[in-house]
């Protein structure tokens, strides 16, 4: 009997929970980022404004909230100026529900890719999010030129140290994002029904994220339950990162962390376990 | 001994058809309620709704061998092909393998239409699973290949059909992969590219060391190019082993052939009251020991009757021979004879060199002064015309729903 170690891989019908080839993983790294580079070309092809499309979306959105939140409906805005106030809460959240789209429909939207060839199937939400981070990035300066703006105009912008968090609460809400739409794609792959609630769920959760309001509009006896969401304390750091003063909800912050990292790991298990599985109920 | 690259084991592959919807989850319910870890239901339940695509296969490939893969439509070998290429899981059983497998034509995969040509080369390149600096290696070399070079800077969504191809076949045929699959029926492009493809595969085959997976309908390609041979039959290997023997023992169980039957011993002859058939046979005249027909070989169609009609009157009989989709190739019609009550004989001749490779059905007719038919006797036979190939010609199937080997010549006029 020769040994099983002379094997480059190996497959069979049952496939172990727990075992991840993470050198394989990397091993597909320029498919990695050719992807990313395929989503960022495909995305501004044939437009003339391109990339500085990017900065227009939120503009906009920040635009229709300041309209029909703020004048229509008078939500506070904890005195920040509204433009700065609502970017930040628009950026994280168009983020977080850009990447779990596409996360969550992997294998709908790729397996024309799938049914022909193997490669680790990980890498297409991998790269998925990566464009979408590469987004985020533009919108970063877009907020920084805003603050400028401000600062020039003598409005009271400070920015604090908290802003060097941002890349760090970016990378958290990629991770929560990846994690909860690999649960979401294993999920929906045999039945869609969960596929169509998911997009009403999602629009319902960017109300229980402090994107349109501030938390200190959230009464107390909900505010545990309030702060339990990973978006919150993202949010919030990220919104307090221009303010004089900067209360960082450190315990909740690092609830998010623990949360984020059990949600990406189901996810991540999961999806291992299934990617190929899938392929015949698609 | 030289060294294994792809090892299965009892690979079995379990398929649910039919639609997903509530009853199928009602299914997956019950199931899991009568125990998830039971494993998969026992082969025994194969139903409408169910269906072993595979069972039991186990086989193995050494490197620098060439495997044929042999079998009718639906007998498992896409499926086979998938579960190698690790685009699906068996439903028992493991396989394992070493290095990168690719099919050649399979191509294209991944291709962006609002990406341009190079773009898409380094797209479709790593999605196949090569590295950066080896399609860096190569890029020329497809380029040139592919014969798209003008437009390697213009989206690809902007390429006629034949160029898209082109270059995609260009990325698949520098892929360079440990063990390539040859699937003959996934034939791309115009007929000029076609044969560019051909060459190449060819080129490729003929490279010492290479290990090679071959799909084909077509036993003469198989014979010509496999040093051993799976044949698959409804999901099960029914012989394996060198070539030779194998097509040999493969050919013997005739696949769906009917060379004819004696209706003299069965209870009731096909018939009515004015004819009854007593015989129909169809003897090929063999020009090999494995008792193929292939395009050369010459038929003799034999066939014997019961003549009861008491009137004087005049009778033909027709023969008609259809091929596998249903159309009539052609039909010939006997002249008009007086004959009497009795047995009657009839023979006729297909010669050699006339079909195309293909499977037929044979049809008798008989009718009375030319006008009343007076009985017809539907596929009574049916037969499987191999393609022959010398060495030198190419692996496509010859156009055409008739082969004939009419004279065609050139001449070199004096200047």
């Amino acid at each position: 009997m020769e040994k099983k170690a002379d094997w480059q891989w190996e497959i069979s019908a049952h496939r172990p929970w727990f075992r991840f080839n993470l050198r394989e993983l990397f091993q597909y790294k320029d498919l990695l980022f050719r992807f990313v580079r395929r989503d960022i070309i495909a995305s501004y092809q044939q437009t003339i404004l391109g990339p500085v499309w990017v900065f227009l979306q939120p503009l906009f959105t920040t635009f229709v909230y300041f309209v029909i939140f703020h004048r229509v409906a008078k939500i506070s805005t904890d005195g920040i100026p509204p433009l700065l106030f609502y970017l930040p809460g628009i950026i994280i959240w168009s983020y977080y529900a850009d990447c779990i789209t596409t996360t969550m429909n992997t294998f709908q939207y790729n397996a024309y890719i799938f049914n022909k060839v193997y490669f680790p199937r990980l890498i297409v939400p991998l790269s998925s999010v990566l464009f979408h981070s590469f987004r985020i990035s533009i919108q970063l300066l877009l907020f920084l030129m805003v603050c400028l703006f401000y600062f020039i105009k003598g409005t009271s912008v400070y920015l604090n140290v908290q802003i060097l968090l941002i890349p760090f609460l970016i990378l958290l809400t990629a991770c929560f994002a990846l994690g909860c739409g690999l649960i979401i794609s294993v999920l929906t792959a045999k039945y869609r029904d969960l596929d169509n609630i998911m997009q009403f769920l999602l629009r319902l959760f960017m109300f229980a994220a402090p994107v349109v309001y501030p938390a200190s509009l959230i009464p107390q006896k909900y505010a545990l339950f309030f702060w339990l969401n990973p978006l919150t304390p993202i949010i919030e750091i990220f919104r307090s990162s221009i303010l004089k003063t900067h209360p960082l909800p450190l315990g909740y912050l690092l609830l998010s962390v623990v949360s984020t990292g059990i949600i990406l790991m189901t996810g991540v298990i999961l999806f291992n376990k299934r990617e190929i599985q899938i392929m015949d109920v698609i | 001994m030289a060294k294994k690259l792809l090892e299965a084991k009892d690979i079995s592959k379990y398929y649910r058809l039919g639609v997903l919807g509530s009853r199928s989850f009602k299914e997956d319910l019950r199931d899991w309620w009568a125990g998830k870890n039971k494993k998969y239901r026992e082969p025994e339940s194969e139903s409408p709704q169910h269906i072993w695509a595979l069972q039991n296969i186990s086989f193995d490939v050494s490197q620098g061998e060439v495997l044929g893969l042999i079998g009718k439509n639906g007998a498992g070998k896409s499926t086979l092909l998938k579960i190698i290429s690790r685009i699906t899981l068996p439903t028992t059983g493991r396989i394992s393998g070493n290095g990168r497998i690719a099919s050649l034509l399979e191509v294209g995969t991944g291709f962006h239409g609002e990406l341009t040509g190079r773009e898409n080369i380094y797209l479709n390149g790593h999605i196949m699973g090569m590295k950066k600096k080896e399609i860096e290696r190569k890029f020329d070399e497809i380029v040139e290949f592919s014969g798209v070079s003008r437009f390697l800077d213009t989206p690809v969504k902007r390429y006629s059909s034949g160029m898209y191809v082109r270059l995609a076949f260009a990325v698949a045929a520098h892929l360079d992969p440990e063990i390539l699959i040859i699937d003959e029926v996934l034939a791309v492009g115009d007929a000029e590219f076609q044969m560019k493809c051909l060459d190449k595969i060819k080129s490729i085959s003929r490279e010492d060391g290479k290990t090679i997976l071959f799909v084909s309908h077509n036993i003469q390609t198989i014979r010509n190019t496999c040093n051993r041979a799976l044949v698959l039959d409804k999901g099960r290997i029914i012989a394996s082993g060198d070539s030779e023997s194998v097509l040999a023992g493969y050919l013997h169980k005739s696949r769906g052939q009917f060379l004819g039957t004696d209706y003299t011993r069965q209870t009731v002859m096909p018939g009515n009251d004015m004819i009854r058939m007593r015989k129909v046979e169809l003897i090929p005249g063999y020009l090999n020991d494995y008792r193929i027909i292939d395009i050369r070989t010459e038929l003799r169609i034999e066939f014997e009757f019961e003549y009861d009609v008491e009137e004087p009157g005049q009778i033909l009989a027709q023969l008609q021979v259809y091929n596998d989709a249903g159309e009539l190739i052609f039909e010939l019609s006997s002249q008009n004879y007086h004959l009497r009550r009795g047995i009657v004989r009839g023979e006729s001749m297909i010669p050699g060199n006339f079909l195309n490779d293909g499977i037929y059905y044979v049809s008798i007719a008989f009718v009375r002064n030319s006008a009343v038919r007076l009985f017809y006797l539907e596929s009574c036979l049916s037969f499987h015309v191999e393609d022959y190939k010398n060495s030198g010609d190419g692996y496509g199937k010859w156009a055409g729903v008739v082969r004939p080997a009419f004279p065609i010549s050139l001449r070199q006029e004096p200047e």
